[in-house]
Formats: structure tokens, C-alpha cells, sequence
């Protein structure tokens, strides 16, 4: 009776990153804890899905077949709690994604189970298990502990733990359970792919973003002619794509794409919710430009600055 | 005269005075139907200011001297000749009355009709119809050859290229006017020349004109025969038009001639720096149809000569805005025509008849209203419309989130309240907190010079010139608000009221002070006028005039006569508004500056643009900004060295244009307290200061080192407890066999139309729970699991079920500022640190729920919040937005808890209430735990979905949502009610909730519950300690903004080897 157990997410067959990133965590804490590091993938062919998080540190993995790859949190949820109720797991690690979101507190309300969502950080103070996450829009942060529960159901938050490099050599075991009072509960009609466009923000090594602080939707042709003169692609935070002034493509952060390759990020006007940080904050080079001296974003930039943007734009344009 | 002329001649003026009266009970009844007048006019300063206007012209003559004198002419012209007329009128009935009557009263027979009175009134009609000639014909060829823009009706602004009908008509009623007029005066003139042609009196040269007239037409060889049939022709002819002339005067553009009269002696007191009450009665917040305008607002529509003063001055339409004061009146009147003051069916006076662009363009300077020489009060209309527009929601998305702010923290900045006193840690000395310490004077410093860094240093200048100047002064410290003014001109009625009384409040609550400071010429105004209608108040002063005091009695002495060419700039609020144009005047003459007045000066001041809430809306681009218009008019005075100001939006606005506008190197932008401080060389320092400076120095000293090495010592504690308690491995298990895994006891019962019943059934395993006792990972028995049951509250029941019924939770989130102590236990913030707000989430939750109850035609939305008293505030104003009815959970122990036990305390009413759906946000702004509602929806055992950003749902059965995935996908499903849906923000634009109507919900029920029952000791986790994480902050660049760019550029060129 310990382990860690997680759960693994794929999004139509494929498995996502935050994956291999809980695995990563597990790994950190594993030897405190005890018991083994299991993985479970739940999907139509699941074997694939189990290379993919075959990672080191990885003792077992668990698949579960279902009649399709598409994610029903009902199904999840009971596929989790029947499975633990076998391998009695001490810690259920989930991705603080669209989907774990969806399924993880839904998880410790059924078991009565300790639970903390968006977690950054895991620790060990003696037996009992620490987890880190912010509070107050990100401006402090706590230390939780969960004396008393036998079990701690965790969605970490993603872009944060550090996934294991090696391939592991965890043993894979077909696990069957009876979820057939859920099937068709939810039915799924589609997925709608973002409108398609040109910009990958994932592949950019070089991107300059905007955010609400640029005002007005008509100065955003200026900011994109700026990105373009220095080569830089354009992104935005999440308001301008709420404002339906650029197609999500164009979003850095949590909802809209991680800059997975990005060495140098110009953030203009962007004020820095964790939302955001999300997509950038692990940027090698990172310059912010904010008239707030205290905004987040300042936090995680390599280089700051508190002058008015517009200015600086009229600057930079005669400097390029 | 035959008998048969007479009838007819009577017919045509009975006819005339009856198409004229008519005309006049017209207007009479339309005005009766407009709503009540609320700004009492001060009739006996009406009388003065009407008379003195007219006799001086003064209105008319202010900027356009030309036109000033044509209708002089025309206007002392017309007067002599409707005394001329009159008196004739009077002489006809007196001579019909004893012709027809042979009534032998003496009063008939007094004889005055002749000898010098008759040739003295005979000059006088002479000349006044001279005059009234010359006028008409001066305005002719202004009108013909002039080419004002403010006498074109072609709205260039609006981007029209041709001419409206309307406009077309107008056109044509200016020269009619002025024509049929002209045509008149002349047959006057010719009834006098041929009349002096047949009879030659003596007393000829009375009439100089007339004779004139009568000499040239002998010359040209008239008889008297001809004479003769021309006056009779004439007569009939020049009568009949002067009948018409007169018939017609109410029914077009002449009406101004009784209108205006009516205009001026209506005119308010101080019309826009003391704007009218909203009456809370009133159906429509401000003004919504025709008919919430007062009659007297409808009297000024009538009252306007098209003159288009108001045009040429508005800063808005100078710059392109869509706004001209002229047409918005001319619309309204064009409107108010055909709808003689009742609302026109299908007809939206805000939007078909004035856009609400022209609304938000208004600057609220008073520029119209000063230069309108009728007495128009333009800006009180433009407010009370955008009460209504604000009650609509319909503005500008950063203006509405400026609004919410205010309302949140009590400041347009949104910081937290103990920030307001940031200002003055760099002063060595101590300012007085008011409500600790009686002072002589109160400064009430005003939001822009408490947070705006720029003007801090403005403020910091000026307490430390009332110091060296002996004024015993204090401030409120966190305990002042934003002082509203532009929250009103916004037409933000309710909040303007609330932040009088949060004011007027603190000013109550402080210690004596005999007089206010301020520094804002914007609180200034609505202190000084309009705070005195909810209170009292000291006398308040602006700084200028107590700058101009100290350095007149020598407190403050010029030790250095400044020698700058200046120029100055009257703030709208300080000049316009109050008439403050001397005090800042005297200051630079007293500190050696010599001042260059722009083109626009006093009351002709042009308005930096941020005026009337304008600084809460962007403008757009493209658009020259008043700001930057006003830049060019003080760099065209040359060799400029300081563009001084005494208001800090003013300040603002300026730093940004002169840079924007390219005068950067011409001249600086100073406040005028900052030339006050170099002419009297003012020492920061004083050696009376010097020991508190050196006790604070050492205190901020302290307190950084114990900061810094408390931080460090928490990191090395921790990493050593770390590797401490890290402890031996423990062995790993072995895998656990598939056939071992049980089933779960219990599965999940959905769909179900009671949500209690499932969470119930599920609670079959024991419930042990062995709180903080145990240690976690000893514990580890999944078999004594405890599920998190449905809540139960005793004793609350929901009203009956009669519809469709959402229930929506929200969060009454903290908002943290920048500075903030934690509690004494170390497990949360202070709560005197916190800010609190609507969550963002939960607002779409809430929009969505009222979209689908309108889309439904019925139904209720109730709200459910977990929180303290002071979360009622989020509840008014859900309630407000459309809310039904709400439930307030709470008890201590509720303060800051983890999700799960949050969800359960929901429960315990969504299971009473028994809705067809729940709305949550995807997260609250504070935690984002992002776990509430999954956690409710569990409990409950009904389905969730997450992220949803689209519902579609016709009210029973299916739903089919979409919720969003990373990277901008979105995943399309379907899924049976009832449910709990978490909403994302972006689904919809959630409507806005006046304080007016968040003061009218206090009618809608709330109840509040006590928590205490749903405290069973679990809950997802125990908060160990909250700290500030130790952040590496960015490398700032400092300089200007073309050296931060070539720093900027060099790091991108490194970086990309470009």
C-alpha cells in the first residue's frame, strides 16, 4: 500500500507532454514514498500509448482499452478509482490540464482523498508529503500538507517538473475494468482543429507578444508590422485572443501554445499571468515591457523595463 | 381704409396671431411633456445674466467680433422697431376703438402722437431699421462669402461628403430668414419714401433714411400719382409679409428669438461643474427617450441659432472625434419636431438618433456651453444620456473594467488602498494623518498624484513647499477614495454617490481640519460644488491659489527668479468650470517666469482630452489627440522653454503628447509647484529634519537586512530539513497483479433528477477520519476511504420550483496589491491587504446563465457564494446583473479553505435548490484551483464539464458544449442535464451592473446560511505556511525610450546574430 499512481493523457491517440512531466515528478519523490511508479494510459489502442511513457523510473503501466481515444472525465474518473482501489496507490498524480481539470477533484471528492491542483512544486517533510502551489494571482505561495489521508490526489501543473530522459523498462499489464454503466453518458461529436494559419508558436525561436496593454485593436497592425522588421514571429497574450483580435494561434500560454523552442521572447504589454508564464516563462532570454514596475512578468524576464511602449515601438522601428 | 380692408387686414393678422400663438402653445405643450427641470435656475441670476448679455452682446461678440456687431444691428434694430410697432399697434386700436365705439373716455383722447416725441420716435425707427438692415446684410455676406467651417452643415468629422436633407433645409431657412427680413426692412423704407414722395412734411429730415429714399426716388422722376398706388400697393403688400414674417417666428429657425430669451434666463448656476441628481424614482436611468429630457433641456433645442461656436471649439471634433455640439443639439431638435417630446415608436433616441460614439467622445470641458450664446448647457445632456448608456452597458471594455476597479479598490489605478500613502516614504518628513491629528488643512491628494509615479513627484514637491511654508496640513492616508467627479461625467451616477458618502464619511470621521487642498482640479470641482449637496464641507482651495498665498506673504521667498518663458495651460475644471485663471497666473509671475499665453487661453482654454472619463478610454489611432493638438499651438509661440501645468492628468497627457507630437526638444512639461520649488530653492534637507530622517533610514536599513537574511536563512533551513528528513528508501513494492483490483463498491448513479441521491448512496465506507494525527503515509488504507458526502444545512429550504432554474456560484476573489503583511499564524494574507472583486469566471458563468434564461423566455438564476459578510457586495451586483435570488454560505472556519470542502458547502444547497444546471468559472481569480466544480459535481453525482466555452442548450434534455484544449482546440461533446458546467472567460461579454441598479437589487433576497455543519474535519488539504517566494528579478533598463530601444536592439542582435 504505496506507489504513486498516474494517469496519463493523450488527446486523439496521442500522448501529451504533460505525461512524460507527472512521470518526471513521480521519479522525484519515489524513494520517499515507496511502492512503485504506475502509469496508466486509457485509450482504444493502448499499447502504443504505453511506449510513449515507458520513461525511466517507470515501474509498471496499466492500460486500459476503451471503445475510443476520445476523453470522458466520467469514464477517467471511475477508471482511476477502480484501479486504485487495486494497487492502493499513496499519491494519483494528474496533468492540471483542460482535461485533468476535469476529472482530478472529482477523483479526491470520491475517495475523501487529500488533493491540491496546479502544484509546482512536491517535497517530503519526514512521511508526510508537501506540494507547493501559488495563491493570490501567483504573488505568494503555499506549502500544503495532508496529514491524516491516506491517499493525495495531485494535478500538477505542466511546463514545471523536468520529464526523465531515459526509456525505462516498466512492465506493461492489460487491466480490464467495468465502466459499461458510463459508456454514453457523454457523447463525443468532434474536435475542431484551430483555424488554420501560418504561425506555429510551439516551432518559433524568436517571438514578440503583445498584450492588453497595447489598448486598442487598430494599434495591433503596428506591433505585427514591429515583429516582422526584427523577424521575430507574432504571438499575444490570452485578452487579445479574448477580444477575438487575433486567432489562438497567435497565443502564448496554458490555453493557447507553449514556445517550446523559443530562445528569445519580447513581451510587450503584457502584464504576466501564470496563464501566460506558462507558455514562455522558460525562455532563455526573455525582455518585458511594462509600465507597472511590480507586474509579474518581470518576475521571469532576463531584462525589464518600464517605459511606454508605444514609444519604444516608434524607437525600435527607426532601429531596424 | 374701406370697411372690406379692414375685415381682411383684420382677418390676416388674427390669422397671423393665431398661427403665431399657436406655434408658441405648441412648443408650450411639447415642453410639458419633458421631465422635470432638477438643476434649480436661479431666476433673479438669470434676469441678471440675460440682461447683461444682451445689452454688452458679450456672447456674441466673444471670437467673432463681425458677427457680434451684425446682430447687434439686427438685434437693437429689431428691438427699437418692435417698440415702434407696438406703440403703432397701441395707436391703431385707440383709433378704432373711438371711431367704432365713439367712446369718450379721456384716456383715448391723451395726445402725445405729436411734436418732438414723433420726430425723435421718427429718427429712432429710422435708424433702427438702418441697423437692422446694415446687420441683415453684414450676415448675408458673412454667410456668402466667408466660408466658415462652423457655418457648414457638412459633417466632414462623420466622414459625410454630401450634404443631409436636413442640413439641405437648413441651408435654405438661414437665407429665407434672412431674405423675406431684408425684403421686409425694404419695404418699410419704401413705404417711408413714397410717403414722404406724396406729402414733403417739414419734419422730413427725422426720417434721414426715409428722405433719402424719397429724394431718390424724385430724382428718378416719381410723381406723386405714382407714389400714390405704389404706397397703397405696398402697404398691403409690406403688411401682409410682416404678418407672415411674425406668423411664422415659432415654427422655424426665428423661434430663437423667444427661445433664446427663455435659454438664457433658464441657464443653471454652474450647469456642468454641478451636474443634476439622478432622480432614483425615474423608470430610466439618465436619459433614454425624448421624454426624459427636462423641458428645459427641450428649450435649449428650440433656443439654437445654428451659429456653430460650440463647433469650432469642441476639442473632440476639432480632432475628429465624432462628436460637434451643434448637430447633437440639431439632432435632437430635428428629433423633438416631429416627436413633439413623446417617444417615437421604433425610434431609439440613443442610436438612431445620437450614436453612442458621439456620447463617448465628450471631453466634459464646458467649451460649448461657455461660447454658446444662447444660454445651451450641452454637456448635463450628454451626461444624463450616458447614465442610460452605462445602464446598457454599452462602452468601452477598458471603461467598464475601470469602473469595476474603482468600485473594487476605491481607485481608477486599482491598487489596494495602503498604496495611496507610497508617495510620501521618500519625504524626511512625517505628513499628518488626518485621522489621527487635528491640522489646519486637509489635502485631499486625489488618485492620479498618489499612484502616477510622475506626479507623486509632484506631490512630494508640494507637501514639502506647504511645509517650508508653515501650512499645517494632513491627508487621509488609504482612508481617501477617488473623488468621483469623472466617475460622474462617465455618467457612473450610482458609484459617484457611493464614493461621495465613502468621502464624506472619511471627512467625518477625521480629526478638525478647517479647510481642503487639493492638487486635482477634477476633485476640486466636485468637492467644491457638488459634495456640498450630500454634506458639509470646509471651504476647499486649490493649490495654485495656496501657492500664490505663500509666495504673496513672503512664507515662501524667491531666492532664484526663475527668467523662463512659460506658457500656461488652464485646466477645464480650474478655469471654465471655477474660473481659477489667476491664482497659477500670479504664482509665475512671483517665482521671475514670463508667460507667452497660446491662442486658446482662460476660458477658451483647449482641453487635453481626458476629461469626462476619456482618460479611462482609448483613443483610437489615426486620430490626432486634443493632447497633441494643443503640443503644436504651444510650440507655434516659439522659444518656449516650459509648458506649465497644474493638474495631473494634465501633466500626464502632455508628457506623453510632447513626445508623441515631436516638440520633444522645444520645451518640458512642469507642474507648477516644481517651478515654485526651483524658484525659492527649496532643500529637501532642513537640519530640523535631519534626526527623524536618520531614525527612518536606520529603520528601512533594518528592515531590508532582516528581509534579506530572513529569506536566505528560511532557504538553508529548508534545504538542511530536506535532506534530514528525507530518511532511508523505502523498498519498492512489487506490481500490483490485475486480478487483484476490486471493484468499486459504489458506481456512480447519473442523470438522476435528484443530485443529492447518488453522493448519499456512495457514502457507504466508513468514516474515519483521524485528523492531523496521523501521519499521511502510515494511514494508507484505501478500504477506510471517506467520500466527501453532500452537505447538509438545516433548516434551508428553496422556494418552490416553478420554472427553469440555474444556479451559478461565485467567488468574491481577493485581489493582493503589491504590498501586504501575512497573518499572525503565517497561513494566509492579512485580510486589511486585500482587495475583493467579482471573479472573472464566475461572471461569464453568470452571463451565460442569464443568456440561456432569456433564450429560455423564463426562469430564474439563483447565485451561491461562499464568503463573508463583505461578499454580499459581489452578490449585490450579481444580483444586479439579473440574478434572482442569492445564498450566502459562511463561517470562520470557512476563510481560505481548500476546494473540496468549498464544493461541499455548495452542495448542501444545490441539493435544495434542485436546479436544471450549475454555472461555475473554470477557476477563481485568487486560487485558481480550477477544482471547485468538478469536485461539486462529484459530490452531487452529476456529470461536469470543464472549460466549457460554449452551451448550447434549448432548457431541457442534451446539452452540447465545447470546451477548450491546449493549443487552441476545442473538443465538441455531448451531455445530459443536470450538470455542472465550469465556463471559461472569452464565451461571452458579461453585461455591466450600474450602482444604481446594485442599489435597487438590495430588494432581491439574500439569505445567508451558516456554515458550521459543513466543517467536518477533512477537506483537501492543510495550508503549512504561505510566504512570498524569493523571485530574481528582471535587469532593468533604464533611460529613455530611444536608449532602452538601442539596448533593446543590441540584445536582439546578439541573440539572433542579426
Amino acid at each position: 500500500m504505496a506507489g504513486i499512481l498516474i494517469v496519463a493523457e493523450q488527446l486523439d491517440g496521442t500522448v501529451q507532454d504533460i505525461s512524460a512531466e507527472l512521470i518526471g515528478a513521480a521519479v522525484s519523490i519515489k524513494e520517499q514514498i515507496g511502492g512503485p511508479v504506475q502509469v496508466l494510459v486509457i485509450g482504444q489502442v493502448p499499447a502504443d500509448l504505453a511506449k510513449a511513457v515507458n520513461l525511466e523510473g517507470v515501474d509498471e503501466i496499466l492500460t486500459i482499452e476503451t471503445a475510443s481515444d476520445h476523453f470522458d472525465p466520467l469514464i477517467y474518473e471511475e477508471v482511476v478509482c477502480q484501479v486504485g482501489f487495486g494497487s492502493k496507490p499513496s499519491v494519483v498524480l494528474i496533468g492540471h490540464t483542460a482535461s485533468g481539470m476535469a476529472y482530478g477533484a472529482a477523483i479526491a471528492a470520491r475517495l475523501g482523498s487529500g488533493f491540491a491542483s496546479d502544484v509546482f512544486g512536491l517535497g517530503m517533510d519526514g512521511d508526510e508529503l508537501i506540494a507547493t502551489r501559488s495563491a493570490y494571482s501567483n504573488k505568494v505561495e503555499m506549502e500544503l500538507g495532508f496529514s491524516g489521508k491516506a491517499v493525495v490526489v495531485l494535478t500538477l501543473r505542466g511546463a514545471t517538473f523536468t520529464p526523465p530522459k531515459e526509456l525505462g523498462n516498466g512492465v506493461v499489464t492489460a487491466v480490464e475494468v467495468d465502466i459499461s454503466m458510463l459508456v454514453g453518458v457523454l457523447s463525443h461529436v468532434e474536435y475542431q482543429d484551430a483555424p488554420p494559419s501560418d504561425i506555429d508558436i510551439s516551432k518559433a525561436d524568436f517571438i514578440l507578444s503583445v498584450g492588453r496593454g497595447i489598448q486598442v485593436k487598430d494599434n495591433l497592425t503596428r506591433f505585427a508590422e514591429l515583429a516582422d522588421k526584427v523577424g521575430a514571429t507574432f504571438g499575444c497574450s490570452r485578452p487579445i485572443v479574448d477580444n477575438g483580435w487575433l486567432p489562438v494561434q497567435h497565443q502564448v500560454g496554458q490555453s493557447g501554445n507553449v514556445a517550446s523552442n523559443c530562445q528569445l521572447y519580447f513581451a510587450l504589454g503584457i502584464s504576466g499571468a501564470v496563464q501566460h508564464l506558462f507558455g514562455m516563462k522558460h525562455i532563455d532570454t526573455i525582455i518585458a515591457v511594462n509600465t507597472d514596475p511590480e507586474a509579474p512578468i518581470f518576475n521571469v524576464a532576463t531584462y525589464g523595463t518600464t517605459v511606454d511602449l508605444f514609444e519604444l515601438t516608434d524607437a525600435l522601428e527607426q532601429l531596424f | 381704409m374701406s370697411y372690406k380692408e379692414e375685415i381682411f387686414l383684420g382677418a390676416v393678422a388674427l390669422t397671423a396671431i393665431a398661427l403665431f400663438l399657436w406655434g408658441i402653445g405648441r412648443h408650450f405643450i411639447k415642453y410639458r411633456r419633458g421631465s422635470a427641470h432638477i438643476s434649480a435656475s436661479n431666476i433673479t441670476l438669470g434676469i441678471k445674466r440675460m440682461v447683461t448679455d444682451l445689452l454688452t452682446h458679450r456672447t456674441l461678440m466673444k471670437r467673432d467680433r463681425y458677427a457680434g456687431y451684425a446682430h447687434a444691428g439686427i438685434f437693437f434694430g429689431f428691438g427699437i422697431v418692435s417698440l415702434g410697432v407696438a406703440v403703432l399697434l397701441l395707436e391703431i386700436i385707440r383709433f378704432l376703438i373711438i371711431v367704432h365705439f365713439d367712446v369718450a373716455h379721456p384716456v383715448f383722447y391723451m395726445r402725445f402722437w405729436e411734436g418732438n416725441f414723433y420726430l425723435i420716435f421718427s429718427l429712432g425707427m429710422d435708424l433702427g431699421h438702418l441697423a437692422l438692415i446694415m446687420g441683415i446684410l453684414m450676415m448675408m455676406w458673412r454667410r456668402a462669402t466667408f466660408r466658415l467651417s462652423k457655418l457648414n452643415y457638412l459633417r466632414a468629422y462623420q466622414g459625410e461628403t454630401e450634404l443631409r436633407k436636413s442640413a439641405k433645409v437648413w441651408r435654405i431657412e438661414d437665407w429665407i430668414f434672412l431674405s423675406v427680413f431684408l425684403l421686409i426692412e425694404f419695404q418699410g423704407f419704401t413705404q417711408e419714401g413714397v410717403r414722404l414722395v406724396i406729402y414733403r412734411p417739414e419734419w422730413a429730415m427725422w426720417s434721414p433714411v426715409g428722405l433719402f429714399v424719397a429724394e431718390t426716388f424724385k430724382a428718378f422722376g416719381m410723381s406723386k400719382e405714382t407714389a400714390v398706388v405704389i404706397r397703397d400697393a405696398n402697404w398691403w403688400m409690406h403688411s401682409v409679409l410682416a404678418l407672415a414674417f411674425t406668423a411664422a417666428i415659432p415654427w422655424y429657425k426665428a423661434k430663437h428669438i423667444i427661445a433664446a430669451l427663455g435659454s438664457l434666463l433658464m441657464r443653471v448656476e454652474k450647469p456642468l461643474a454641478r451636474l443634476p441628481r439622478e432622480d432614483e424614482n425615474s423608470v430610466n436611468a439618465g436619459v433614454a427617450r425624448i421624454s426624459d429630457f427636462s423641458w428645459k433641456d427641450m428649450l435649449n433645442f428650440d433656443a439654437c441659432t445654428r451659429c456653430g461656436r460650440c463647433h469650432d471649439v469642441c476639442p473632440a471634433r476639432t480632432t475628429g472625434f465624432p462628436l460637434s455640439p451643434r448637430d447633437l443639439i440639431l439632432d435632437l431638435r430635428v428629433h423633438n419636431d416631429n416627436a413633439q417630446g413623446v417617444p417615437q415608436n421604433g425610434i431609439e433616441l440613443i442610436g438612431d438618433v445620437i450614436n453612442a460614439e458621439t456620447l463617448w467622445a465628450c471631453r466634459t470641458c464646458g467649451a460649448c456651453q461657455e461660447i454658446c450664446p444662447v444660454g445651451i448647457e450641452h454637456p448635463p445632456m450628454i451626461v444624463k444620456m450616458r447614465r442610460q448608456l452605462v445602464d446598457r452597458g454599452n462602452m468601452d471594455p477598458l471603461l467598464q473594467g475601470t469602473l469595476d476597479t474603482i468600485a473594487s479598490t476605491g481607485n481608477s489605478f486599482g491598487e489596494n488602498s495602503r498604496k495611496r500613502s507610497t508617495w510620501k516614504r521618500e519625504l524626511v518628513f512625517e505628513v499628518k494623518d488626518i485621522r489621527k491629528n487635528a491640522a489646519e488643512s486637509m489635502w485631499f491628494v486625489g488618485d492620479y498624484a498618489s499612484f502616477d509615479p510622475r506626479n507623486q513627484k509632484v506631490s512630494r514637491v508640494f507637501a514639502s513647499l506647504m511645509k517650508a511654508g508653515g501650512v499645517d496640513f494632513a491627508v487621509l492616508h488609504e482612508g481617501e477614495r477617488n473623488s468621483g467627479n469623472d466617475v460622474r461625467r462617465v455618467g457612473e451616477e450610482g458609484m459617484y454617490e457611493t464614493l461621495v458618502e465613502e468621502n464624506l464619511e472619511a471627512f467625518s470621521g477625521a480629526q478638525n481640519f478647517n479647510r481642503i487642498i487639493t492638487t486635482d482640479p477634477h476633485s476640486y470641482n466636485t468637492i467644491k460644488n457638488e459634495y456640498p449637496e450630500f454634506g458639509k464641507i470646509p471651504p476647499v482651495e486649490f493649490y495654485c491659489s495656496v501657492l500664490a498665498e505663500m509666495l504673496k506673504s513672503g512664507k515662501l521667498k524667491v531666492t532664484k527668479k526663475l527668467n523662463k518663458r512659460v506658457t500656461f495651460h488652464d485646466p477645464c475644471h480650474l478655469g471654465r468650470l471655477n474660473g481659477g485663471y489667476d491664482p497659477p497666473r500670479e504664482v509665475l509671475e512671483a517665482i521671475g517666469c514670463s508667460i507667452a499665453e497660446m491662442p486658446r487661453n482662460r476660458n477658451n482654454s483647449f482641453c487635453c482630452g481626458a476629461g469626462g472619463g476619456r482618460i479611462w478610454i482609448p483613443d483610437p489611432p489615426g486620430i490626432e489627440k486634443p493632447s497633441v493638438n494643443r503640443m503644436h499651438e504651444a510650440s507655434s509661440l516659439g522659444g518656449i522653454d516650459v509648458f506649465v501645468t497644474c493638474c495631473p492628468k494634465d501633466l500626464t497627457m502632455f508628457e506623453d503628447a510632447r513626445k508623441t507630437s515631436g516638440h520633444e526638444s522645444e520645451f518640458v512639461v512642469q507642474d507648477i509647484a516644481e517651478l515654485v520649488a526651483e524658484a525659492v530653492e527649496l532643500k529637501t534637507l532642513t537640519l530640523k529634519d535631519l534626526p527623524s530622517i536618520a531614525e527612518r533610514l536606520t529603520d528601512a536599513i533594518a528592515t531590508r537586512i532582516a528581509e534579506a537574511v530572513a529569506t536566505r536563512l528560511d532557504k538553508v533551513l529548508d534545504a538542511k530539513m530536506a535532506t534530514l528528513n528525507a530518511g532511508p528508501a523505502v523498498a519498492v513494492a512489487p506490481p500490483v497483479a490485475t486480478e487483484s483490483v476490486a471493484q468499486v463498491s459504489e458506481t456512480p448513479v447519473l442523470g438522476t433528477s435528484d443530485p443529492g441521491h447518488a453522493a448519499e448512496a456512495a457514502s457507504e465506507p466508513a468514516i474515519t477520519h483521524a485528523v492531523e494525527a496521523l501521519p499521511a503515509l502510515n494511514a494508507m488504507d484505501w478500504d477506510n476511504l471517506a467520500p466527501v458526502t453532500v452537505g447538509d444545512i438545516a433548516g434551508y429550504s428553496a422556494p418552490e420550483k416553478t420554472g427553469l432554474r440555474i444556479l451559478v456560484t461565485v467567488k468574491h476573489v481577493a485581489k493582493l496589491g503589491d504590498e501586504y503583511e501575512f497573518t499572525a499564524d503565517g497561513l494566509d494574507i492579512a485580510e486589511e491587504f486585500l482587495d475583493h472583486e467579482l471573479n472573472e469566471w464566475d461572471d461569464a458563468a453568470l452571463e451565460q446563465a442569464l443568456l440561456l434564461i432569456e433564450a429560455n423566455g423564463s426562469g430564474e438564476v439563483v447565485v451561491v457564494s461562499v464568503g463573508p459578510e463583505i461578499a454580499e457586495k459581489t452578490l449585490r451586483k450579481v444580483l444586479a446583473k439579473g440574478a434572482g435570488r442569492a445564498v450566502r454560505i459562511w463561517d470562520e472556519r470557512l476563510r481560505n479553505v481548500d476546494p473540496v470542502t468549498i464544493a461541499r458547502s455548495i452542495s448542501a444547497v444545490v441539493k435544495a435548490e434542485a436546479p436544471d444546471l450549475v454555472l461555475s468559472g473554470t477557476q477563481s481569480a485568487d486560487h485558481a484551483h480550477g477544482s471547485t466544480s468538478t469536485a461539486l459535481a462529484r459530490i452531487l453525482g452529476i456529470p461536469h464539464g470543464s472549460v466549457i466555452s460554449l452551451v448550447d442548450w434549448d432548457g431541457q434534455g442534451d446539452m452540447t458544449l465545447t470546451r477548450e484544449l491546449e493549443g487552441g482546440k476545442r473538443h465538441v461533446f455531448k451531455m445530459p442535464t443536470p450538470a455542472v458546467l465550469a465556463m471559461q472567460t472569452g464565451a461571452n461579454t458579461p453585461r455591466y451592473a450600474t450602482m444604481r441598479m446594485i442599489k435597487q437589487a438590495k430588494k432581491k433576497p439574500l439569505e445567508v446560511l451558516d456554515g458550521a455543519s459543513l466543517i467536518d474535519g477533512g477537506g483537501g488539504y492543510r495550508v503549512r505556511r504561505m510566504y512570498t517566494p524569493v523571485q530574481e528579478k528582471a535587469t532593468m533598463l533604464e533611460g529613455s525610450a530611444e536608449e532602452v530601444a538601442e539596448q533593446i536592439a543590441a540584445i536582439i542582435r546578439e541573440k539572433k546574430g542579426k
